[in-house]
């Protein structure tokens, strides 16, 4: 069709015209009879029903799901009705449908094209002489005001290509005059229909298709793929095996699989859960304290936890380490105003020679720390940070795992027991305070299978 | 005078455009054949030669700048149809190449889909080349080869299009078409097509001359049937 931004096909309207395709087989596709209209035969005709019953036979689905795709495909323009050609429903009886020529096939490599519309209006209204109605009118008087200026190659194609489908024997041109209406009852449904074609809002990644094919493109991707050829990949096996380790260890922490004690707060009113995993408690729960010992980063962000290993650094002489990793912290979150104070001060108090509170730091980090600070922003101190994490990490977390002040807080810390809910005397199964889906078994009943599928047979009123 | 050439070329150019518009229709479906393909592509080959001769005379004519008001309004009327029209066949000739290429027409496995047209389009070939009746007459791989003609076409008709945005300047939005809304219904008597509302497939098929002429001869033979039996009778009783 003319003009128009080409796009690339969208993947459901290859699939149907997929679909479409294998249903042409001569053996194995619909079967298709003749119609009769008074002297002309036209051939190619294939009842819905025949329609539904190669859809289940050829793809092994259900009732419901070949009517509901037989359906799909008659409201994307790839069969049409022939008795009643506005309303586009696949009846699985034996109403008369023909398949779409591929000219007309839905799709977005090929938008439909305001000039094309015009040019069909105008003849409709050639051939109905003048008596265009409703939405179709509108649309004309839109359109001539849009495209006037092409208004004469408007009429002229509307009439040479009426002139040409004379030179057609009858049948051929009603069928032509069928497949065009469908077409654009498709592509501009009337008021109340709503679009098939309608794609919601884009995401970002739609850049990708305004891109020209050119040499300035063609060397971006060029440059692209040689930088993708150095960067360092994981085996997918390696991921996997990580990812397993880490959802078998949190699972029986996670409210979803495993339930949360004592009940679950959206389901029982309650707000106990909350309060006992609130970030300053004076008992933490098990869970929590066994958390501690997944990784040193689960350990520094709650604030219980640090608060503990702070203590526990008391006792080995190397608090300093994490107070000046804390320091480090608000410097680098703290306001832009406060960050040469905030400098000065942990100058002052960790990092001077004959400091406080000295840290030890490696003479290499320290000389380029000491560099650093004549002109001091907020990563200045990056990489002495990093350089104290990385020493708590490897020396002072293994240890505050294996310590006694660990085994007592787990051993302290409290289990909620599950809250009970209020029972009705009657009741046979007790519900749970926190039902997971996970633990529940799948129940029997479930929920009743809306059975209401298109219109089996009988009532077809329009 | 130089006008109606042009006008002339541009009906004959439109005409063509409109038949090959309606041959590509057919691509693909039931009707599609080896005689469909050579219709496409003499109906574009004659649509192309129009096309460079149209241009030729009106970018003479624009290029003239001792040109009046009028006159020169006129010319970008035409420009712009004729562009229109000559985006028109490129589309077309893009979209032939598309169905072509996924409809081969000697694929076994490939089988075209049953639209319901069956007749030939040979009318409407001869009507695009202005002659009376089509020869046809390609040999076995006749599609095959026809793509990649068609491809280089479609490039020269891209390059045709670019070259004549390059050399005439003519903004589409000044042009005031001549033709209003409604314009095509006040029109000679050879627009009225007969199938009028043949949308609906159930409608009688008009005034069916053949049918009533068979009854009425049918009736006609048995009445003087009847009157010489009766005739007989009446003489031999």
């Amino acid at each position: 069709m003319a003009g128009g931004r080409r796009g690339a096909q969208l993947p459901h309207l290859s699939k149907m015209e997929r679909v479409v395709l294998s249903m042409q087989d001569p053996d194995q596709g619909v079967r298709t009879r003749s119609q009769r209209l008074f002297i002309t035969v036209i051939p190619h005709t294939a009842a819905g029903g025949d329609v539904v019953a190669w859809l289940i036979r050829k793809y092994c689905i259900s009732d419901e799901e070949a009517l509901h795709l037989g359906t799909l495909l008659v409201q994307h323009g790839y069969l049409y009705p022939l008795r009643e050609p506005r309303s586009l429903q696949l009846w699985p009886d034996d109403t008369p449908y023909r398949f779409q020529t591929p000219y007309f096939w839905t799709s977005t490599v090929w938008p439909a094209a305001e000039l094309d519309y015009a040019i069909y209006l105008t003849k409709k209204n050639i051939r109905k002489q003048g008596t265009l109605v409703g939405h179709e009118k509108e649309h004309y008087d839109q359109l001539h005001r849009k495209i006037s200026h092409t208004w004469d190659l408007v009429v002229m194609q509307a009439r040479e290509q009426l002139r040409a489908a004379k030179q057609r024997r009858k049948g051929d041109r009603l069928v032509i005059a069928c497949q065009e209406q469908t077409y654009w009852l498709v592509n501009r449904p009337p008021p109340g229909v709503p679009s098939v074609l309608e794609q919601g809002p884009k995401r970002s990644s739609c850049a990708a298709d305004r891109v020209q094919m050119s040499t300035e493109f063609y060397k971006q991707e060029m440059e692209r793929c040689r930088k993708a050829l150095t960067r360092a990949r994981v085996k997918s096996s390696v991921c996997l095996e990580a990812y397993l380790k880490f959802s078998g260890q949190r699972g029986p922490h996670d409210p979803m699989m495993s339930g949360c004690l004592p009940s679950n707060p959206w389901v029982s009113n309650e707000d106990a859960y909350w309060t006992i995993n609130a970030p300053s408690v004076a008992v933490p729960t098990k869970l929590r304290v066994e958390r501690w010992a997944f990784s040193f980063q689960e350990l520094l962000e709650d604030p219980v936890g640090r608060a503990h290993f702070m203590d526990f650094l008391g006792t080995e002489f190397s608090a300093e380490n994490l107070s000046f990793w804390e320091a480090c912290e608000e410097l680098r979150h703290g306001g832009q105003a406060q960050v040469r104070a905030t400098v000065d001060a942990i100058y002052q108090q960790f990092l001077a020679p004959g400091a406080a509170r000295w840290v030890n730091i490696d003479s290499r980090t320290m000389e380029r720390t000491l560099e650093g600070l004549r002109q001091p922003h907020r990563y200045v101190l990056d990489e002495a940070q990093l350089h104290i994490y990385m020493l708590m990490k490897k020396d002072s977390y293994p240890r505050f795992l294996k310590s006694a002040a660990y085994r007592d807080l787990l051993a302290e810390a409290v289990v909620p027991p599950e809250a009970k809910r209020r029972v009705f005397p009657f009741m046979r199964k007790p519900l749970h305070a926190s039902p997971s889906p996970a633990l529940l078994p799948a129940s029997p009943s479930g929920e009743p299978v809306a059975a209401t599928s298109g219109p089996e047979c009988g009532d077809r009123g329009t | 005078m130089a006008r109606e050439e042009c006008k002339a070329l541009l009906d004959a150019l439109n005409k063509a455009t409109a038949c090959y518009h309606h041959l590509v229709l057919t691509v693909g479906g039931s009707a599609d054949s080896q005689n469909l393909r050579e219709e496409l592509q003499k109906t574009r080959q004659k649509a192309q030669e129009l096309a460079v001769a149209t241009r030729t005379q009106l970018t003479a004519a624009l290029r003239d700048r001792g040109l009046g008001a009028e006159e020169r309004a006129e010319f970008e009327r035409l420009w712009v149809a004729f562009s229109g029209c000559l985006d028109l066949l490129e589309a077309d000739m893009r979209r032939a190449l598309a169905l072509g290429t996924a409809f081969p027409l000697h694929a076994p496995r490939r089988p075209l889909v049953r639209t319901g047209v069956a007749g030939d389009s040979a009318g409407v070939a001869a009507r695009a080349l202005s002659v009376r009746s089509l020869r046809h007459e390609a040999e076995g791989n006749f599609d095959v080869d026809d793509l990649r003609q068609l491809e280089r076409e479609i490039l020269q008709v891209s390059e045709m299009i670019q070259e004549m945005e390059m050399k005439v300047n003519v903004p589409r939005w000044t042009v005031q078409a001549r033709q209003t809304a409604g314009a095509e219904l006040l029109s000679s008597a050879s627009v009225r097509v007969s199938s009028v509302g043949a949308v609906s497939v159930q409608e009688r098929t008009g005034p069916c001359d053949p049918n009533k002429a068979l009854a009425a001869t049918v009736f006609s033979a048995v009445l003087l049937a009847a009157v010489a039996l009766a005739v007989c009778v009446a003489k031999l009783s």
